[in-house]
């Protein structure tokens, strides 16, 4: 009795007793469900049916053939270019909001991060809305005599900009959030000591946010090479992406086995690029004083 | 605002023109699907013929009450699953300085980096072939929360870093035990940002579409309803759909950014 | 379980216990955090009605002692008695205790009002008592008609007599203090000084307060100790530490005397002669000093005697050095001349400020007899 008075006491036991909880709803149905489907990649389908018959030719057939092989280049060179547009297009403004917004800069951050909550589906109408064949902007195009823009209607160059709709909600906000921790007064120092206002900002600025970048661009390129639902009303005929021949294994083919193979590679192509990125991450560098939070 | 050298002017009014137009670029496609929601002429609504069809197609629609129904549904058992596990494991990583905390920090916001139809697909197949748990209400929630639970921690934690946990103690000097302490102290002083949690994880529920379609079944929602529409191409009734959810997410995001304003006022407080 | 004992009466019976047990007892109180010894077997005892200061700097150990009193820490070893009854095992909210913090901790969600009462409230007593200690309490502080204000409409002195009265409210066997003056600025802060000891007066409840500064230990306490290293230097009465400190931390510590280092020449009886790089100095001789003990001489600067050159003879014994008088620094009714010596040191000296005859870059003359200084055996590290 009094060991557990004691034990209940504890600030170890307390923070068990705190933070278990949703770690164990985490293991079970976020781990487990991805373990899952690792093992499941192991075996195959038979006319719907899953049948532990261990074996690799899921991944044969993903990392062998040439039309799985394409559609994941092209997902990478679209969550690429993307997750780029973002960066560049979300870095100016997330600055002029954090060093200039004032009072007003959690509602302006607010703006941009917004639209995100519309979901996807919605948002990825109201996009078909302005560049599809009967949208908005051929419409124009069309009413003023013009010739439509081949290239807006049904393309990869749509599905982009769709995806950048999509998803430069999360650029922002994460070099936003970096930034309103960064100290302008640094710049400062810097310009006294001679630097350009470019210069200034790549030798303190770039360096000392890239953490919440990095965050930024993981957060854009992770749901863009996933992507199925913007490829498959944007793209067009030849606008398939990863994402949609993923999603195929679970609709009419029912081919449970190849989608979680497909799942799984996903998966670590992902990882990787998180890795890829992680060893850019010098945490000291970046300002971090070791308190996390 | 600070006075500007010419030089610096030019950059504050590019950047200034590239947030408007990022703010155009966001938001023309939803007011202009709000604009068109209430017009018969949808291709070309210029000069606009009004008509209110559309929400009247969508009310008789007879997937449209019960989808509705089931997304609310998803929304609050995700966001009361989320907020509830987000706001605990908050508290326990910000009150004890544990050595773990670093590692827990991690396992709560490692869902934002796993993909939404990856989520989706492995609970799908988790659920289904070893839980033996069929598509349903239950199985979306469930895999709803997976995600949604990082997004509750990342807004509970936001604002529970500037609270001062020394409250506590003072509470506690002063005769309180630890559960009048949480219900005097920290939860009316924290409530706004747990609120907040609740609104994002429900919102993000309600419209999640990746997650939800493999793991409800044949029960509609209305992003799953949105998404078979949309496979046989644009039906208006999309537009007085999208208006409607629009409109309460809308709702919900400035309720949401006056409890932001809020939590900040109740937990900015530090003495001085 | 340990059940607690209801405040309200503890405070009323125990006082009775309070007259012959001291309010505050700690035996060998000894606390670790990974393997550093924070606390180092401390014993204390405080008796009702006296002000007792713990001083130390930084990391010292002081704010843990302070905790483990409160029952914010457990100790590793040792007891805590609280109004002679035995708390180390009880939780901080069953020790009928009162805490002034630092940043005064209001809860900023709750008006003064509630903030005052907040300890009352947790021992159930009735709302017309509440009411009744709250006017009490609100007068004491003067404070009155901010009952329906909250933390943020305060300013920083109002915050302190808001959480002072949190404190006091319930009359509780010992008030802790933790640092409480170290957010205020200069003038609030000896404004809450004198406040503080009409409230400790009046009520006759032991104060504990922590504090780095000296300054606010010597002026505040009736009593001190001196925490170095987790472990107590010297406890007794505030001007005993000041005038007759028993270890070189107390000596170099408190008045931030002049530090002198030498070795000894030889000895004279209960004087030692002093090798101060070339001058000769008359120290009292630590015990068991002999010739070659290298030794630290501590020299409080208002001891020190200054005049121009040969305004008066040496007394017997006397040290007597010339010197330049290098700056005055004006310091109100005092001043610090730093007069530099003919072996190069420079010796800091407080002296009234009124003394035309000393000036700038001019000869001076500086005196003081051995006993003025603490001399210790220099500590091998």
């Amino acid at each position: 009795m009094v060991s557990f008075w004691k034990l209940r006491q504890s600030p170890n036991f307390r923070f068990a007793m705190l933070t278990l909880p949703g770690a164990l709803f985490l293991l079970i149905f976020l781990v487990l469900p991805l373990i899952s489907i690792l093992i499941f990649s192991f075996w195959r389908t038979e006319s719907y049916q899953l049948i532990a018959d261990w074996n690799i030719e899921n991944y044969k057939t993903i990392l062998g053939q040439k039309t799985y092989l394409t559609f994941m280049w092209r997902s990478l060179v679209m969550a690429v270019s993307v997750s780029l547009v973002c960066l560049i297009y979300a870095y100016p403004v997330a600055y002029l909001v954090a060093k200039r917004g004032g009072r007003y800069r959690l509602i302006l951050v607010l703006l941009t991060a917004a639209p995100f909550f519309t979901g996807i589906i919605l948002r990825v109408t109201a996009m078909q809305q302005i560049l599809g064949p009967i949208g908005l902007l051929n419409m124009a195009l069309q009413t003023f005599g013009f010739e439509p823009i081949q290239i807006l209607m049904y393309s990869n160059v749509a599905s982009a900009i769709g995806l950048v709709y999509l998803w430069i909600p999360f650029m922002v906000l994460a070099i936003y959030l970096s930034l309103l921790n960064f100290n302008f007064e640094l710049l400062e120092v810097a310009y006294v000591n001679g630097a350009k206002p470019w210069r200034a900002f790549l030798e303190i600025t770039w360096p000392l946010n890239w953490i919440g970048t990095a965050i930024g661009i993981v957060l854009v390129f992770i749901p863009t090479f996933a992507a199925f639902v913007t490829p498959r009303f944007l793209g067009g005929v030849n606008g398939a992406l990863y994402g949609n021949i993923l999603e195929h294994q679970f609709g009419a083919t029912g081919t449970w086995a190849l989608g979680s193979a497909m799942g799984v590679v996903l998966f670590f192509i992902c990882l990787i690029f998180i890795m890829i990125i992680w060893r850019t991450i010098n945490l000291q560098r970046s300002g971090y004083t070791g308190e996390e939070f | 605002m600070a006075a500007v050298s010419p030089k610096e002017r030019v950059v504050v009014v590019s950047q200034s023109s590239l947030l408007v137009f990022l703010y155009i670029f966001l938001y023309f496609p939803i007011f202009f699907i709000i604009y068109v929601s209430f017009v018969d002429n949808t291709v070309w609504p210029f000069p606009p013929v009004f008509t209110w069809e559309w929400y009247e197609r969508l009310w008789i629609m007879s997937d449209f009450h019960l989808g509705l129904l089931n997304s609310f549904l998803i929304g609050i058992g995700t966001g009361a699953l989320s907020s509830i596990f987000a706001a605990s494991a908050a508290i326990g990583l910000l009150k004890y300085q544990s050595r773990l905390r670093g590692l827990f920090a991690v396992l709560y916001l490692s869902p934002l980096f796993v993909a939404g139809i990856l989520i989706g697909i492995s609970s799908l197949m988790f659920h289904r072939n070893i839980l033996g748990l069929p598509g349903n209400l239950t199985s979306a929630i469930l895999a709803n929360t997976t995600q949604a639970l990082s997004f509750a921690f990342l807004v509970i934690l936001a604002q529970l870093t500037r609270y001062d946990w020394r409250m506590d103690e003072a509470a506690m000097v002063f005769g309180a035990r630890p559960a009048r302490c949480f219900w005097e102290v920290t939860l009316p002083t924290i409530w706004p940002s747990v609120l907040g949690a609740f609104l994002v994880s429900f919102i993000l529920a309600f419209n999640n579409l990746e997650v939800t379609f493999y793991n409800v079944g044949a029960i509609p929602t209305l992003p799953t309803i949105a998404w078979g529409t949309l496979r046989h191409g644009i039906e208006p009734e999309l537009y007085s759909l999208a208006t409607v959810i629009n409109g309460l997410v809308f709702f919900i995001l400035i309720i949401l950014f006056f409890l932001i304003r809020l939590g900040f006022v109740r937990l900015g407080y530090r003495g001085q | 379980m340990s059940a607690a004992l209801p405040h309200h009466l503890t405070s009323l019976q125990l006082r009775d216990i309070a007259m012959t047990e001291p309010a505050l007892k700690l035996e060998q109180v000894e606390k670790s955090f990974d393997k550093v010894r924070a606390v180092d077997k401390v014993s204390l005892e405080v008796n009702t009605g006296e002000f007792f200061s713990l001083l130390g700097p930084s990391g010292s150990g002081k704010t843990t002692l302070l905790r483990i009193i409160a029952g914010l820490e457990t100790p590793g070893n040792g007891t805590v008695h609280i109004g002679g009854r035995d708390v180390t095992r009880l939780p901080p909210y069953a020790r009928g205790i009162g805490m002034v913090f630092q940043d005064f901790l209001l809860f900023p969600h709750k008006i003064v009002a509630d903030n005052i009462i907040f300890p009352l409230k947790m021992q159930r007593l009735p709302e017309d008592k509440q009411k009744e200690q709250l006017n009490w309490i609100l007068s004491l502080v003067r404070m009155e008609g901010y009952e329906d204000r909250y933390p943020h409409q305060l300013s920083g002195g109002q915050k302190q007599r808001v959480a002072l009265a949190r404190g006091l409210v319930s009359r509780p066997d010992i008030l802790l203090l933790d640092e409480p003056l170290a957010n205020l600025d200069l003038e609030l802060r000896k404004e809450m000084e004198v406040e503080m000891r009409r409230f400790q007066a009046e009520l006759d409840i032991p104060f504990i307060y922590v504090t780095h500064n000296q300054e606010e230990a010597l002026t505040l306490s009736s009593r001190m100790a001196v925490m170095h290293n987790g472990k107590f230097e010297q406890v007794g009465a505030k001007l005993d530490l000041y005038n007759n400190p028993k270890t070189r931390f107390v000596a170099a510590f408190l008045g931030s005397p002049n530090y002198i280092q030498g070795q000894i020449k030889r000895m004279e009886g209960t004087i030692a002669i002093l090798d101060w790089r070339g001058l000769d100095l008359r120290i009292p001789a630590p015990a068991n000093a002999t010739s070659g003990d290298k030794i630290d001489y501590f020299l409080k600067h208002e001891r020190i005697l200054i005049q121009s050159l040969r305004e008066s003879e040496p007394a017997k014994g006397e040290n007597r050095f010339e010197g330049t008088l290098r700056d005055i620094i004006f310091k109100g009714q005092h001043s610090a001349y730093f007069v530099v010596l003919e072996n190069g040191e420079e010796l800091v000296v407080n002296a009234a400020t009124e003394m035309p005859s000393l000036k700038i870059r001019h000869a001076v003359e500086v005196g003081w007899l051995p006993e003025a200084g603490d001399a210790f055996l220099k500590e091998e590290d």
